[in-house]
């Protein structure tokens, strides 16, 4: 036991619950405003996370360090994530803030849950036994049950919250049933144990069902073919900081208990069905990409793009390289500003407006040529421009996927997929620029003003997408490092 | 007197799965989906006990109560999004969730 270990969680359950009692003897005009307390806590978590006394043993090359009977371990990875989702934590709060006006009631609430779904994440990065895995998923879920129907009182809202609750509950209960199968076989439910027996156990029939459920429940994080049907609709309906929120941490905390399953825990299942991994990937590229191409609402759009990200993101997954472990990480990182830059600016153009289609771009170019600006770096990054962090991401995918072809040619195939599917992503992403600066039925060409906050948020996301995208070496090594133990 | 087996708690089990799942996919009213989704919960919580039963290990016991607290939380949310629905709509069934299209 070494509860010290966990302190950078403990310190965010404190925040959230104190959140949550400070708001009852707040003003409530004040209080849109804890949502910066809130972000400033989560700032000072991630500051502490470089120099805890706690972790030093990690920053003196020590590779793991356990608590809770090997429940839950702290090891690069596990860091690299969890300050991963609190730098996207902090940027959705100040979006939060922004997005008060929206939201009529609850508002210390709605922050309150981002910390919780925060919570759940950081947990799932940590996890290793399954649990763990499956009440850090649950943190997450539910949290986001209430989050994405939070302004109730729009029936879109509403029926993005129950969806997502009715498919949830469903891939629950298959990831739930597929321990259940996983714990029988093996009369364990810890990673390491269940890892010392996988060539045993990977004759069992029993075990290999198990396994399959398990990853059928992750893939539905992900928002992976088959279990992709949810992300549209929740995209579209949720609010907007939810939305980012949900397609940034949710689908990273997917790929780290992914990661941490397939490498820890299950290795042998993957080498057992070779292309599983790689057709889901296929697939999913391919369905995202095409899909997108009629959409004209732009949380919908983005919605299909996810579906075509995690992809992406899941070739790196099937590699099963070290160089493919990399890749995903800093893809994901390289994501997070994209997505989040885009939310930014969709969230503010949508203010005040019924819907969020994207002839609501027309004539951005002169209303704010900054929203313009950061919205198109963002269409760049997720096509894959070079010099935006999407094409270094992209890039390092691919290779990952073409180091492992010599050995199976169905790698090659997915590079090709993957090519295809990014040129026909550069079509429907391209629509969005086109309506930035080309369209010409702009009724409205006042200038759009734009708050600090805002102003913010946009220029660290420009600025993360730069920076990844010219000098990604310092990014990689971190990554490189910190998948370290997934490849002892 | 017939001796019942680890075989006969996971037929059981799995028979309550499949039968949630088929509540899920066939039914139309939000809460006869949300009843067949704890089912499968549920059966997952009879395989966990029995296995655990069976191969000796507290383990699985554990899990179940963590299953069955997650579970609860599960359905305070839920059942406040039914109820959130209907109302606003009046009824809970699927077909009125179909405002988002293309």
């Amino acid at each position: 036991m070494n509860a010290s270990l966990m302190i950078l969680e403990i310190i965010v359950g404190i925040a959230a619950l104190g959140l949550l009692l400070v708001d009852l003897w707040m003003p409530v005009s004040q209080k849109k405003f804890l949502g910066y307390a809130a972000a400033a806590v989560l700032g000072i978590v991630l500051i502490y996370s470089f120099y805890a006394p706690q972790f030093s043993g990690l920053f003196n090359g020590q590779t793991q360090l356990f608590a809770f009977g090997n429940m839950y371990v702290l090891d690069p990875l596990a860091l690299y994530f969890k300050r991963f989702f609190l730098v996207a934590a902090i940027i959705v709060l100040f979006m939060a803030v922004e997005f008060a006006d929206r939201i009529d009631t609850g508002i210390s609430e709605f922050y309150a849950l981002i910390l919780f779904a925060l919570l759940g994440m950081m947990y799932a990065a940590s996890a290793n036994d399954f649990v763990m895995v499956f009440v850090s998923l649950e943190l997450i879920t539910v949290t986001f049950y209430v989050l994405t129907s939070y302004q109730r009182a729009k029936q879109a809202s509403l029926e993005a919250g129950i969806k997502y609750l009715i498919l949830g509950a469903l891939s629950s209960a298959v990831l739930v049933f597929g321990i259940a199968l996983v714990f029988g076989v093996s009369g364990t439910t810890s990673f390491p144990r269940i890892l010392a027996q996988n060539q045993t156990l990977i004759g069992s029939p029993i075990f290999l069902l198990g396994s399959l459920m398990v990853l059928c429940g992750i893939a539905f994080k992900i928002a992976a073919f088959p279990f992709q049907s949810w992300a549209p609709d929740v995209y579209q309906g949720s609010p907007g900081p939810v939305t980012a929120f949900l397609a940034v941490g949710s689908k990273a905390a997917g790929f780290v208990l992914l990661l941490r399953i397939l490498f820890g825990s299950l290795p042998d299942v993957v080498t057992h069905w070779p292309h599983v991994l790689i057709i889901i990937s296929g697939i999913s590229i391919l369905y995202g990409n095409l899909c997108a191409i009629p959409q004209r609402n732009l949380k919908r759009l983005l919605g299909y793009s996810s579906i075509s990200n995690a992809g992406y993101i899941l070739l790196g997954v099937a590699a099963l390289s070290r160089e493919g472990d990399v890749a995903v990480l800093y893809y994901l990182l390289g994501y997070l500003f994209t997505v989040l830059g885009a939310f930014a600016v969709i969230n503010r153009i949508t203010r005040g407006q019924e819907n969020e289609d994207i002839s609501l771009l027309a004539g951005l170019y002169q209303r704010s040529p900054l929203l313009a600006l950061c919205l198109t770096l963002s269409m760049a990054s997720l096509v894959g421009v070079p010099s935006v962090a999407g094409f270094m991401g992209k890039f390092l995918l691919v290779m990952a996927a073409i180091q492992k072809g010599a050995g199976d040619p169905a790698y090659y195939i997915l590079v090709f997929i993957t090519i295809a599917g990014v040129g026909i992503s550069a079509y429907y992403y391209f629509g969005v620029v086109r309506a930035i600066y080309f369209s010409k039925n702009a009724t409205d060409l006042s200038p759009i003003p734009i708050s600090l906050p805002t102003r913010m948020i946009i220029y660290v996301c420009m600025a993360g997408m730069i920076y990844l995208g010219l000098f990604p070496q310092a990014f990689i090594s971190l990554a490189s490092n910190a998948v370290k133990v997934l490849h002892g | 007197m017939i001796h019942v087996g680890l075989e006969h708690y996971l037929t059981v089990s799995i028979l309550l799965f499949c039968l949630g799942l088929l509540g899920t996919i066939t039914r139309r009213s939000l809460l006869v989906i949300y009843m067949s989704l704890e089912l499968m919960l549920n059966a997952a919580n009879l395989a966990l006990v029995s296995f655990s039963r069976f191969n000796k290990s507290l383990d699985g016991q554990v899990m179940v109560f963590f299953i069955v607290t997650v579970a609860a939380a599960e359905v305070a949310v839920g059942l406040a999004l039914i109820v959130a629905l209907y109302r606003k709509r009046q009824t809970a069934h699927v077909e009125d969730l179909t405002t988002m299209k293309l």
